[in-house]
């Protein structure tokens, strides 16, 4: 995307620039390998380094260039001697326990609430209303998406309780057919509410295990640094195309909330973000615009199937997404945690 | 003419084209139906304009071309059901579609008949079809040989249903079929015309089930050995074994049957054909490191980690832990280069495909995996268990293919691909 790499150049270059200003070239982190300067002459009395700094060490850059030219060579990921270089400094892993705390809380108190949302479901069921009992599994489901970067963790637990690996259109024979999928499978292709009653309460009782599983659960720093556009990756893949909600098509309630749980990611990660590149701009501009769309679509607290939306709203979302997904991506190299190393030649050598 | 007239005056004509064409210099004029006369200077200008659609590819032999060919930069893939009721009707159609195949490779002038007929050939590439480097390889589907046919015992033996893999996220719609044609073209107007003739030629018999266009990226160097691209931006096709050396293919790709099995499956082999739907702007979003670390290989030279040019050895002897080379790199669990893994190797002839957007506004891109191999089991699918412990398994999602069995070629003119199977 020029528009972003532009904007990083053009920081580097201020900071670059500001450090010439200060006094000598002292070496930022990424022109280490550059070192300072080559110095010769007397040092004159308004600048005792005027005259005497000429070329960066070890190249044949000016110095008056200095910023400009690691700016320009950083932006194809090299410093100036040439060599491969990450731009940033690493951030240490252990800055990440604090953000992954507050997420697991912030799981906790979603779990909590789709606990409560499928037991309402059982009652709605009981109850033999299946426009209640649609409404219920949407409210339920809907929650549960709020996870979002829990996903993976959790192996065969989350499969029962998502009802995927039975994969996308099972047969109602399959014993891995249960989870949000079998019922919502059973709520809209006209199946006996009484009958999806058992499938209710093992969820229920999923949803409890994986409640008392989280707060044990690891998740390393990149791989959480990852998961917020990841989260939105696998919606746009498997939501907005349809593909894990076949019956409902409740792809616009599924995106929602995972773009609410990739926020909830990003807003833990923004104090190690803060002050390293221009991630978090970027970032908050376009969870803006999904704000806005998403209170746009939604009407008397639903949103639509992913059938109904109109041309217009589908570009809107696609667009918006994609846009999202661009800017979020900029978030795990933002906070890379170890610095790049070349891969070591083959058989040792140089 | 009644439909079943039409058919057979094709048939016949076709036949005719395709003996008169064995054999024949580059350009040459085919004996056909009707068109005899010499040619005008319109279309002399059209044959000296055809020069770069000379390549040729014979039909007949011990082996199908399109096969250790090397890959032309047009494909088509398309399988076929089988709808006929009857063996014969089938018979009928699978020489149909050989035939006209043989004669569409190896090129000539369009035969032309009474005016108030319609054309039998569409005539999208002017009044001579040049040959284009064109190959058609048929292969069939296990489920030709159910019961419908009387195939069953001339079933190959290592001929089954492409079962779902792990993380396959197949379409059953996308998958199977009792015929699979394999149109390899260097030009897209010959991939697009043959596939339009052969269907035309066998309609109500054998029907369309699925379909995949792909294309070959340019070759861009920097030296003519060099591999071509796939959509992830990585060389691809590296360490496939040499087709031109016929003792390993022996070994690799051509059957060879023990006793007791099927002999007409000498000198056949089981295609794979895999669309793998490439999710690239995920891939995008991954740093060069993460790629490069995934694949094992750099991305601008193709070279292994750690290395300088494409061809050199990965030398994981060197590496057994992965420090270098991660060991769930793509190209180590691919081809793991142990004493052990060599009979496991497969020769691949991969396309690209890209074929319009998905719902969400991604690009549905992808690879259209196409692999020879004498024994699926042993090869391919050993091969495919390995793959998915890949990271790279995240970024992409199988859809759709098959397991066929493409039969020897024809022996002569008369013979036809698969006659083998009803002796």
């Amino acid at each position: 995307m020029p528009t972003r790499w532009f904007l990083v150049g053009a920081v580097l270059v201020v900071v670059a620039f500001g450090v010439f200003l200060g006094s000598a070239l002292t070496p930022s982190h990424s022109d280490g390998q550059a070192g300072g300067t080559d110095s010769e002459g007397p040092a004159s009395v308004a600048n005792p380094l005027a005259g005497r700094i000429t070329k960066v060490v070890g190249t044949d850059v000016p110095a008056a260039r200095f910023g400009e030219e690691a700016a320009a060579r950083e932006d194809f990921g090299e410093n100036l001697a040439g060599e491969k270089i990450s731009d940033i400094l690493p951030i240490s892993a252990r800055r990440f326990e604090k953000p992954v705390r507050e997420y697991k809380a912030y799981a906790h108190g979603w779990i909590e609430r789709t606990i409560e949302d499928a037991k309402g479901l059982g009652g709605a069921l009981a109850g033999g209303s299946r426009a209640a009992a649609r409404r219920a599994w949407e409210k339920a489901w809907g929650d549960y998406m709020h996870l979002g970067a829990d996903y993976g963790l959790f192996g065969e637990l989350e499969e029962e309780l998502d009802g995927t690996a039975s994969g996308p259109k099972a047969s109602p024979s399959n014993p891995e057919f249960v989870g949000f999928r079998r019922l919502e499978w059973g709520l809209w292709t006209g199946r006996p509410l009484p009958s999806l009653l058992p499938y209710d309460r093992r969820l229920v009782a999923g949803l409890k295990r994986l409640r008392a599983a989280v707060p044990g659960v690891e998740i390393d720093a990149l791989d959480y640094a990852t998961r917020g556009h990841e989260i939105v990756e696998d919606a746009q893949r498997d939501l907005l195309n349809g593909m894990d909600v076949p019956w409902s098509h409740q792809g616009v309630l599924g995106t929602a909330a995972a773009v609410a749980s990739a926020e909830e990611v990003f807003k833990t990660l923004k104090p190690l973000l803060s002050g390293r590149e221009n991630t978090e701009p970027e970032v908050e501009y376009w969870l803006l615009r999904l704000h806005g769309l998403f209170a746009s679509l939604r009407h008397d607290g639903r949103y639509p199937s992913t059938t109904q939306m109109g041309t217009a709203e589908r570009e809107r979302m696609n667009g918006y997404v994609a846009g999202a997904l661009g800017a979020l991506q900029m978030v795990p190299s933002t906070l890379e945690t170890e610095p790049y190393k070349a891969p070591p030649s083959i058989g040792g050598r140089g | 003419m009644k439909p079943i007239d039409r058919r057979q005056f094709l048939g016949r004509s076709a036949a005719v084209l395709g003996a008169g064409a064995v054999g024949l210099g580059v350009g040459a004029e085919v004996a056909s139906g009707s068109s005899s006369a010499a040619p005008s200077a319109e279309e002399a200008a059209e044959r000296v304009l055809a020069d770069e659609l000379a390549a040729r590819n014979g039909f007949e032999g011990l082996h199908q071309a399109g096969i250790l060919t090397p890959r032309q930069s047009n494909a088509a893939f398309v399988a076929l059901d089988a709808i006929a009721p009857r063996q014969n009707e089938l018979i009928e159609a699978l020489k149909e579609l050989s035939y006209r195949a043989a004669a569409l490779t190896q090129g000539g002038d369009v035969a032309e008949i009474e005016i108030d007929d319609p054309p039998p050939d569409s005539g999208l590439l002017g009044s001579y079809n040049a040959p284009d480097g064109l190959t058609v390889t048929i292969a069939f589907g296990s489920t030709l040989f159910d019961h419908r046919y009387g195939l069953a015992a001339a079933r190959p033996p290592g001929l089954t249903a492409m079962p779902a893999f792990a993380k396959d996220g197949l379409k059953p719609d996308r998958c199977h079929g009792d015929v699979m044609v394999s149109i390899c073209a260097d030009h897209r107007d010959t991939v697009v015309h043959t596939m339009r003739e052969l269907l035309r030629s066998t309609a109500g018999v054998l029907t369309p089930r699925w379909r995949v266009d792909g294309f070959q990226s340019a070759k861009r160097g920097p030296t003519p050995r060099s591999s071509t691209r796939n959509l992830f931006g990585f060389r691809d096709g590296t360490s496939n074994p040499d087709p031109t050396d016929a003792k390993l293919m022996d070994q690799l790709v051509w059957v060879q049957p023990a006793a007791g099995e099927p002999r007409w499956t000498a000198g056949g082999t089981y295609q794979v054909v895999r669309t793998i739907r490439m999710h690239v702007e995920f891939w995008d979003r991954v740093g060069m490191f993460e790629q490069t670390n995934m694949v094992g290989r750099d991305r601008v030279t193709g070279a292994p980690l750690g290395g300088t040019h494409e061809f050199e050895d990965p030398r994981y002897d060197l590496d057994p832990h992965g420090k270098r080379i991660p060991l769930s790199a793509h190209i180590r669990l691919a081809n793991p280069r142990t004493p052990e893994t060599e009979d496991q190797r497969i020769l691949r002839r991969p396309y690209n495909y890209d074929r319009g957007l998905d719902e969400a506004g991604n690009l549905d891109q992808g690879l259209l995996f196409v692999a020879f191999n004498q024994d699926i089991p042993r090869q391919f699918e050993t091969v495919q268990k390995r793959l998915e412990e890949e990271e790279m398994a995240d970024y992409i999602t199988p859809v759709g293919g098959g397991y066929y069995f493409a039969p020897r070629a024809p022996a002569g003119s008369g013979d036809w691909v698969g006659s083998g199977m009803f002796a």
